[in-house]
């Protein structure tokens, strides 16, 4: 059985927007919307910047998203749709040997990656991939736009001025 | 002592974004982000811009943008002032109007970040035709309270502009009573749509179908809405030009297949006329004069016209932004004159500390994810230059501009918005749907 992208499931139109909302917003206040494997036993996925410098290697379970570990991890990906498939923001770049054993995207999702940064050959977007066994040491690659300059209030080596902490 | 104090205007997606790049960039624990302040001004009472005032009703998950709006808005550096109007262009009776140079006085930095909100016209249909931002105001329940289309007697209608706002506009306009009930949709809109005698919308633009503006899920929702069908498009027009983007082929694909219920079974249709521009307005229709493109895929009239009936024409064919500060603006393109995010005015010189960022930098064109990356790389530009300057300190005054206390008028701050959306949404669940809006009257009273 190859890697699965699994659907999350579709809201029905009608479900309360109102108690959804709630939900959503208390979950992205704390962490904790996942369970971590213990060191050494999870699926091992390195994620990079545009410029291919690794950001973070981290290790989630069988069934996360690429989206939410991001988020666990504090790993600067949107998602501004929040996973229903609804915008380009969560868009990531995949090793080609690890986007092979992906199922292919659905339609709704290649509509959303049409419009997406930097479209590549095994672009995804980061809320449909599921991790699997398959997936073990694969580097997602986030296509950022912006520089990676200024960092956390100070800006990098390339300049000399730093902020008083 | 360093300090950066910013004022973006225009409360929607790239002034959110803008904003919260600045304050996630500057944490508290550092002299600059302790004593940062980002102030986002809306003329409009309500946050959040196109999100609330141009996302289709039947798209609720494209708002799931504001869930992170609304964590910006806790940082207490930050405050909203809608309800508030900056510089030359006027706004509502209730609205607050501030002087770009009262507001310069205020702040370090200025973002401008309001927008596109004048739609471009066709001058061959004179006041002939509507335009679509005023369906969408409408059902929206934009302040700008535009007059309804009369749907009750509008059999044929004719949308002028291959955009998204133009298939957004054809389905809901197309959909069923049940399937529009329980979405974002004013109850007086919905009364009307209800009650609506459309037949047939006809969606029409001067080039063809590899040059559309509108993107394959839009394209797709329409193609498979209940009900309703579309007229085939002759298969000639639909061949795939060589070198055609992935976009062009996988809309070019769908357009060939066609829509989900066959033509002839429903009682709704719609169409896509392609290489048509208007000439005039004729008794209960339009004429429209033929075009070829040219090599560089320009639309070139080709002399021949015809005359189609239709009962009303709804011009949708793009917006440009406002002058707010003229010297700062660029009339041939519709936006504001600015080199990497720096705003340039007369003379061609940089103005100092002053940004523009999304569609009134850009033009209004790209998805959210465009608007949010560009308002990034504006947040960091503004920061980088900001800790690149040498010169000492910048004169600026602490709080807001008098002439917003002297008002007397309601400011309507983001707590103030909360309070709002949960009364709409409660107002909604008590009728089976996702929220009901409120008019400024209602909201002035309910904060009172």
């Amino acid at each position: 059985m190859v890697g699965r992208v699994e659907r999350p499931q579709k809201r029905p139109r009608r479900v309360r927007i109102a108690s959804r909302k709630r939900e959503v917003y208390i979950l992205r206040q704390h962490h904790g919307s996942l369970t971590r494997p213990k060191p050494g036993e999870g699926i091992t996925i390195h994620f990079h910047d545009s410029s291919n410098n690794l950001i973070k290697t981290i290790e989630g379970n069988d069934g996360d998203s690429l989206l939410d570990l991001a988020h666990e991890h504090d790993i600067d990906m949107e998602g501004a749709c929040e996973g229903s498939v609804a915008c380009s923001t969560c868009h990531v770049i995949l090793t080609p040997e690890h986007y092979d054993k992906l199922e292919e995207p659905e339609d709704d999702e290649n509509d959303m990656l049409d419009m997406a940064f930097g479209l590549t050959d095994t672009s995804r977007l980061g809320c449909q991939v599921k991790l699997s066994k398959d997936l073990e040491g694969m580097i997602v690659t986030l296509p950022s736009a912006t520089r990676n300059f200024f960092v956390d209030g100070k800006l990098n080596s390339t300049r000399r001025l730093l902020l008083h902490p | 002592m360093v300090k950066l104090k910013v004022a973006i205007l225009g409360g929607g997606p790239s002034a959110f974004y803008c904003a919260s790049r600045i304050l996630s960039k500057l944490p508290h624990t550092t002299s600059l982000g302790k004593n940062a302040e980002v102030h986002i001004y809306d003329r409009i009472w309500a946050p959040h811009g196109l999100v609330r005032f141009g996302v289709a009703p039947d798209h609720p998950e494209v708002k799931n943008c504001t869930h992170k709006f609304d964590t910006t808005a806790q940082d207490p550096r930050f405050k909203f002032l809608g309800n508030v109007n900056v510089g030359s262009v006027g706004s509502f009776d209730h609205t607050i109007q501030v002087p770009m140079s009262s507001l310069r006085r205020h702040y370090t930095h200025v973002v401008l970040a309001y927008g596109a909100s004048i739609p471009f016209i066709l001058p061959a249909l004179g006041n002939s035709a509507i335009p679509a931002l005023s369906i969408v105001h409408w059902y929206t329940g934009h302040p700008s309270n535009p007059i309804p289309p009369r749907l009750e007697s509008i059999n044929h209608m004719t949308l002028m502009g291959h955009g998204n706002v133009s298939l957004d506009i054809a389905r809901l306009l197309l959909s069923s009573p049940e399937r529009l009930a329980s979405l974002d949709i004013p109850q007086p809109v919905l009364a009307s749509m209800t009650s609506s005698k459309l037949e047939h919308v006809s969606i029409v633009s001067r080039r063809g179908p590899a040059q559309v503006a509108f993107t394959a899920k839009e394209l797709r929702e329409l193609l498979n809405l209940p009900g309703t069908s579309m007229i085939p498009i002759a298969p000639e027009l639909l061949a795939t030009p060589p070198g055609a983007t992935r976009q062009q082929t996988r809309i070019l694909d769908l357009l060939r297949k066609g829509s989900a219920a066959k033509p002839g079974t429903t009682k709704r249709t719609w169409s896509l006329g392609f290489f048509r521009s208007p000439v005039k307005p004729v008794d209960a229709g339009i004429e429209v004069g033929i075009n070829e493109l040219d090599s560089n895929e320009k639309a070139v009239p080709t002399g021949k016209t015809e005359t189609f009936h239709t009962d009303l024409v709804v011009n949708s064919v793009g917006y440009r932004s406002e002058p707010i500060e003229p010297e700062w603006f660029d009339g041939s393109l519709g936006r504001i004159r600015q080199s990497g995010s720096r705003v340039i005015g007369i003379g061609q010189g940089v103005v100092p500390r002053t940004y523009a960022s999304g569609w009134a930098a850009n033009g209004a064109k790209g998805v959210l994810a465009t608007t949010m990356m560009d308002a990034y790389s504006v947040a960091e530009k503004l920061l980088e230059d900001s800790l690149s300057t040498t010169t000492g300190s910048i004169d600026f005054r602490p709080g807001i501009p008098d002439e917003i206390v002297q008002s007397g008028r309601r400011v309507v701050t983001y707590e103030d918005w909360k309070r709002i959306d949960d009364e709409e949404i409660r107002r909604g669940l008590a009728m089976g749907k996702e929220r009901e809006r409120m008019t400024w009257t209602e909201v002035d009273n309910f904060l009172a």
